[in-house]
């Protein structure tokens, strides 16, 4: 041909198209792109149905605080009957000997019905908030003393502190005066906290830890190293393309398929928590940004996975035996990262940046998360009366999945650095596979 | 397994300009070992323009010696240029450069339009050039009528073909073509040996290798012959011919009547031997096989013999393997 390429650079251009395209159309016509594909689609969904049914499913109420109870067998619940100001434990005091008196309320009333009514912003130091709907704190015959617990001056109030520990991370904790938003509503606060932490948990573990790193171990593994066997490699190689270039372009059409794969997945999942999702509003927008997160996240990780696991198929024929350890230790920092999300191991790890990502992003949006999860840990203390694990339900799961994103940077901060901690990687495992690739002889 | 760093393999940032008075092919004292089994040992060789047929058994190093032109493999010892570029380190000369693999593994699931396009676009060209380009290479070849079908229908003639129009994009100088006839039926052997030898006719370097010295000898007569790694003859087939003349050589005609046959042939001055090993066969001994290739059709015509077949078993590349490694050489 007498044309010239217009210039060397547009000519890389179209070899990359090239290859990206070929790629992609190689990877329709193999039977096990569609077995991957369809049991990760399959799994998720399973999950997300699972999902859909704790999430219509009721939490059963409960009565935290006691004040539904008849203790003294008057017919009149506890807490009627502090309000009222007769004695709960005398079975001769009560509102029915009122002039006239007053016909008992229902148990229901008193179940639920001092939740939190918080109103607090992220910020260091004491704030006070909560107050005492059902007036137990309130109460007449207590003491300026038993009113004020937490010791702040305030009557019937909650302290919300935020500190900044030596990690560099902001941290919560309530104290609150006793019998203040004591009986929180179990269904809301175990509805919203399952939601969070379904998103939390499917975007690390079913998003980024078992697509990121399972649809790189069966697909990009064998990019290079399977044309190497077949001895179709020899098409490519004759032409004048250099191999970390060929590298590079066959990740790059593996990306093709993985990354619409991956937005596909997350979109649903959106949708799904979306509408499903615990709240009032027909559909939950704000958890968009850490979906976006998510999506992003595991992209990333398919990114360098894919890179890692490509090199390690030039670098020996059963390539895909070299990438198990790399899966196992992957799941180990994922773990670890839920329960120590600073500890320098994870810096040794791909996954351990990946979920700082989605970490970020949920600190973002959902500024209150911490406290949420203190709250539901403390789950309104029982009132003065209880001394049992007053947790609310969700409260575990919400705490083990999010975890603060670790360096002790802002948010916006962490996305940043660990997103470019995270191309840095892609970039040095290109820059191995392409030289074990250079230097390969192939038969 | 720990990378070559010497290799330079870069991506082609900057236009590769090849030496204008380097030959195409290049290799000085070039030898490939895998530990102490040397697959090649000190072959100097230098090509430029016109058909080489490469022979040699299986196992000769005719592979060996492709891939290190194209760079898949390192030499050991010497060095190997195209162009004046060492192929290993930098992948620029594969732009004037078009190689057919021996590998039967090919994209099934293409059809041979778009393998071709997909992969002239590797060297460059756009979209619609290498759509063009690939309509004209496959002309070449003739496989214009089936270009649209998958490789996977193709029969073993139509693969071969549609491997070397892929070597043919961009109008390489050099084409390499490793066993390009193994396996093909008559009339895809014919084809590609007229398009081997018309490449010939353009001027361009061509590279051809063969275990069976009949096919080299219909497509050209400047010959290599390869044999455990060793260059062992280099040039014109028929005068590696002419002086196989000057040892016996054995003609194998089956006929109904031998006797009378070898009755007629003993009058030749060039024979100097006859046996009979069966009944039907007739072994005629000779210095000169083209005097008794030439006398012979006229004898049996004359005297009216009934000839079944007539056989050089001798006259094969083993048996010139055999002479040039029994001391002959060249």
């Amino acid at each position: 041909m007498s044309t010239k390429p217009d210039s060397i650079y547009r000519s890389l251009d179209r070899k990359a198209s090239a290859i990206i395209e070929f790629t992609l159309r190689q990877y329709r016509t193999k039977k096990s792109t569609w077995v991957v594909l369809g049991v990760g689609f399959t799994a998720l969904s399973l999950i997300f149905l699972i999902y859909i049914d704790v999430m219509a499913s009721e939490f059963e109420s409960i009565d935290n605080d006691g004040d539904s109870t008849d203790y003294d067998n008057d017919g009149y619940p506890r807490g009627q009957e502090i309000r009222l100001g007769t004695d709960p434990w005398d079975g001769e005091s009560h509102p029915g000997l009122f002039d006239p008196p007053i016909e008992p309320d229902p148990k229901s009333m008193y179940i639920n019905e001092d939740g939190f009514d918080w109103d607090v912003a992220v910020r260091i130091g004491e704030q006070s908030t909560g107050y005492d709907d059902d007036g137990d704190c309130m109460d007449s015959n207590k003491t300026a003393s038993q009113k004020d617990t937490n010791d702040n001056g305030i009557p019937c109030d909650i302290i919300v502190e935020y500190y900044r520990m030596s990690d560099g991370e902001l941290y919560v904790n309530i104290e609150a005066d006793s019998g203040v938003d004591e009986d929180p509503d179990e269904d809301a606060y175990s509805r919203e906290a399952i939601h969070l932490a379904f998103v939390l948990s499917i975007g690390k573990l079913g998003f980024v830890l078992l697509l990121g790193i399972f649809l790189p171990l069966f697909m990009a593994t064998g990019l290079i190293r399977d044309e190497m066997n077949s001895g179709t490699m020899h098409f490519m190689l004759a032409k004048p393309i250099a191999r970390s270039e060929v590298f590079l372009y066959r990740t790059l059409g593996y990306l093709g398929i993985v990354w619409p794969y991956v937005i596909v997945l997350g979109i649903l999942g959106a949708v799904v928590s979306g509408f499903a999702g615990s709240g009032d509003s027909f559909f939950r927008f704000a958890d968009l940004g850490v979906w976006l997160a998510i999506i992003f996240a595991t992209m990333m990780a398919t990114l360098v996975y894919g890179m890692l696991f490509n090199a390690l198929g030039v670098l020996w024929k059963y390539g895909i035996i070299l990438a198990i350890p790399f899966a196992a230790w992957e799941l180990g920092m994922a773990l670890l990262s839920m329960g120590a999300p600073d500890a320098t191991l994870l810096r040794f790890s791909i996954i351990g940046w990946a979920l700082m990502i989605i970490d970020a992003a949920a600190m973002l949006v959902w500024p209150n998360l911490d406290l949420f999860i203190v709250m539901g840990n403390w789950g309104g203390g029982g009132g003065s009366n209880w001394n049992f694990d007053t947790s609310l339900e969700g409260s575990g799961p919400l705490g083990f999945f999010s975890s603060k994103p670790g360096l002790g940077l802002s948010a916006f901060t962490a996305m940043i650095v660990s997103t470019l901690v995270l191309l840095f990687q892609a970039a040095i495992f290109w820059f191995i596979g392409g030289a074990l690739f250079k230097s390969k002889e192939i038969q | 397994m720990i990378p070559d760093f010497d290799q330079q393999g870069k991506a082609q940032t900057k236009e590769w300009v090849p030496e204008v008075s380097a030959p195409a092919i290049l290799l000085e004292n070039v030898s490939k070992s895998y530990g102490r089994i040397f697959a090649l040992s000190n072959i100097t060789l230098a090509l430029n323009g016109g058909v080489t047929g490469v022979l040699g058994m299986n196992g000769a190093g005719k592979s060996t010696l492709f891939n290190l032109l194209m760079g898949k493999l390192k030499v050991s010892q010497g060095s190997v240029k195209l162009f004046g570029t060492d192929p290993w380190k930098n992948p620029a000369p594969y732009a004037r450069v078009g190689f057919v693999p021996e590998h039967e593994k090919m994209y099934d699931w293409m059809t041979g339009h778009e393998f071709v396009s997909t992969f002239a676009r590797l060297n460059g060209l756009t979209r619609d050039e290498a759509k063009s380009e690939a309509n004209r290479v496959l002309e070449f070849v003739s496989l214009s009528d089936v270009a649209h079908k998958k490789i996977g229908q193709y029969s073993k003639g139509m693969r071969q073909r549609v491997k070397i129009a892929h070597a043919l994009v961009n109008d390489p100088e050099l084409i390499i073509l490793d066993e390009p006839l193994q396996g093909c039926d008559p009339l895809a052997r014919t084809t590609i040996m007229n398009v081997i030898r018309e490449l010939g006719r353009m001027g361009r370097t061509v590279l051809v290798s063969s275990h069976i010295l009949q096919e080299i000898e219909r497509i050209t007569e400047q010959i290599i012959i390869l044999h455990q790694g060793r260059l062992l003859a280099l040039g014109n087939l028929h005068s590696i011919r002419e002086r196989l003349d000057k040892i016996p050589h054995r003609i194998s005609i089956q006929t109904e009547d031998p006797k009378a046959l070898a009755k007629d042939v003993i009058d030749i001055d060039e024979v100097f031997g006859i046996s009979f090993p069966d009944g039907e066969n007739l072994s005629i001994q000779t210095h000169n096989l083209g005097a008794i290739h030439s006398r012979l059709p006229q004898i049996i015509v004359e005297n009216n013999h009934k000839v079944k077949t007539i056989d050089n078993p001798d006259d094969d590349l083993a048996s010139i393997l055999g002479y040039l490694t029994s001391g002959g050489g060249i």
